[in-house]
């Protein structure tokens, strides 16, 4: 009785999100419209019609080496957000512990965040040249301050009373942790994972373009050499597709089912 | 003798709470400590249940596992009810299918009916957070209790039967208990004994045996102990301006 009483719940929820998905949708047809009007006033060589866009995306997508570009910069930006996630949150975390960490730790992210992006990609070029090592350095960079805020928010703002009772109990540090402090870390990351998703994506092809390290942000260079101004379209909605795909079709998900308990509360009607 | 503090003194950024304070708890026995607000009884029973270590004295235990029961129910918002109630079990490294066994019956036992088992906290009625609550401590077969003004928050009506289910489960299964509360009727209803700590740094100030049975005293024999002790001089500070809640 459980396990289908849980399958409903998940397709209730499934349902549900693919729904509001149609706001979303309505606003692109709207971005769409707006597009259109400019091309009609602008032209095709300064602005390629949506319709002009779609063709160059679908020629894209037939070309096999597209699909090796693609693939090149969709590791880089997971390498990057994978990395920065990682030593950002947990960093962040320690920080949140320690107030000796955080001393030590926030002027180091100060001044990571006072250089300027392009000078960390002049600084990733000397050190990695034409690989992607650029990119993903990059992508750290410019990534990790976030999710070292959302680790360091989490941990200093965790529940103190609900942590004595866990330790009324007899629970160890990992465990408190496990169920005390990261469930309400997750809330706080989750900001900062979306976002360091959507840098990854940009960032990843800026660094690409600039290093000429190929993926997305090559093709990018060469159809800008080119002047195909539709391919160079045709690229930009991919990358945006990329990035909207990654937090609304993996990101998105992955929190509503951690966060069930937030959204229990919500009468029907307001649960989105 | 299953808990003793003896000579216990603390002081928070170096203001004292309370100095030399002694107090002790037999086997199944159910010990009110009451005082006016701000004079210390959360900070007795941190110290007794080993949450915040005391600057001076020591604190000897003669039993195995305790539980809190706190003054707001401090449920876990990302788990069910049933998950609450079994987290004590959980942390002590039981097995999941009996710890929510365990869970269930305990749920029935303090009111909670099985369809709400499945809500999370912020579903639940202050009075039904409170009831889990109970329900998680009871589960780990405490041999000690501590509550710490847990039912102030509750209405009347629901105050009572909550403190019944307390009388009912310490006299079902021999728990000692440190009952915590600035209530002198609500004493005299749940305990054995009452101890009065002093709001002036004076420490206890008053021991005495509460009359008859937990349970077993009628209303009437609950408004004359506390009228005759609200006219004693140790018992002056709970009733004289200084007291709230
Ligand atoms: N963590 C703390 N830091 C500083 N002072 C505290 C802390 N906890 C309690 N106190 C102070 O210690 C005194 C006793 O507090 P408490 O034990 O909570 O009293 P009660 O439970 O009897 O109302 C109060 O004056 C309170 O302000
Ligand atoms: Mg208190």
């Amino acid at each position: 009785m459980k396990p289908v009483a849980h399958s409903l719940a998940l397709a209730g929820w499934a349902g549900r999100y693919l729904w509001s998905g149609w706001a979303g949708a309505a606003g692109l047809f709207c971005f769409a419209a707006a597009w259109q009007a400019g091309h009609e006033f602008y032209g095709s060589f300064v602005l390629p019609s949506p319709l002009e866009t779609l063709d160059a995306v679908a020629a894209l997508m037939r070309e096999p080496q597209f699909a090796e570009a693609a693939k090149a910069t969709a590791l880089r930006s997971l390498a990057g957000f994978a990395l920065a996630t990682g030593i950002g949150t947990t960093a962040g975390a320690i920080a949140g512990y320690s107030f000796a960490a955080m001393r030590l730790m926030r002027p180091i992210v100060t001044v990571i965040l006072g250089v300027p992006p392009i000078a960390w990609i002049v600084l990733a070029l000397i050190w990695f040249g034409s690989t992607g090592g650029s990119a993903v350095l990059t992508v750290v960079v410019a990534a990790l301050p976030i999710s070292f805020a959302g680790g360091l928010e989490g941990v200093a703002t965790r529940d103190r009373a609900l942590d004595a009772m866990a330790r009324s109990f007899g629970a160890g540090m990992w465990t408190r942790f496990r169920t005390v402090t990261a469930p309400h870390l997750v809330s706080y990351l989750f900001p900062a994972w979306t976002t360091t998703a959507g840098t990854a994506w940009k960032v990843t092809v800026m660094a690409e373009l600039l290093s000429n390290s190929g993926g997305i942000g090559g093709d990018l260079a060469t159809a800008r050499a080119l002047f195909d101004i539709p391919r160079v379209m045709a690229l930009i909605v991919v990358v945006v597709a990329f990035a909207l795909f990654t937090e609304y079709a993996l990101l998105h998900p992955l929190r509503d089912q951690l966060e069930r308990w937030r959204s229990a509360g919500l009468p029907w009607g307001v649960k989105r | 003798m299953k808990l003793r503090l003896e000579g216990i003194g603390h002081a928070f950024l170096g203001r004292t709470v309370f100095e030399g304070l002694d107090l002790s708890l037999d086997p199944g026995e159910v010990v009110a400590l009451i005082g006016p607000s701000g004079c210390g009884k959360t900070t007795v029973l941190q110290i007794a249940a080993g949450l915040i270590d005391p600057l001076r004295g020591r604190v000897r235990r003669a039993y195995q596992r305790h539980a809190v029961v706190f003054q707001e129910a401090r449920l876990l918002p990302w788990m069910t009810a049933r998950d609450n109630i079994a987290y004590g079990l959980r942390v002590a490294g039981a097995r999941k299918k009996p710890r929510l066994g365990i869970a269930e019956r305990r749920a029935r036992e303090v009111g909670l009916h099985p369809n709400d088992l499945d809500k999370f906290p912020i579903e639940l009625s202050g009075g039904m957070r409170q009831r889990a609550a109970v329900a998680r401590a009871l589960a780990i077969d405490p041999d000690v209790v501590f509550f710490d003004e847990p039912f102030t928050a509750v209405d009347v009506g629901l105050k009572r039967i909550l403190q019944d289910l307390v009388i009912e489960a310490a006299a079902r299964e021999h728990f000692s208990a440190l009952f915590v509360t600035h209530d002198l009727s609500e004493a005299v209803r749940v305990a054995h004994r009452l101890v009065v700590l002093s709001g002036h740094q004076q420490g206890i100030v008053a021991d005495r045996v509460i009359a008859g049975q937990p349970g077993q005293r009628s209303d009437r024999d609950i408004f004359e102990i506390v009228e005759a002790w609200s006219r004693d001089p140790a018992f002056t500070e709970l009733f004289d301006g200084g007291r709230d809640t």
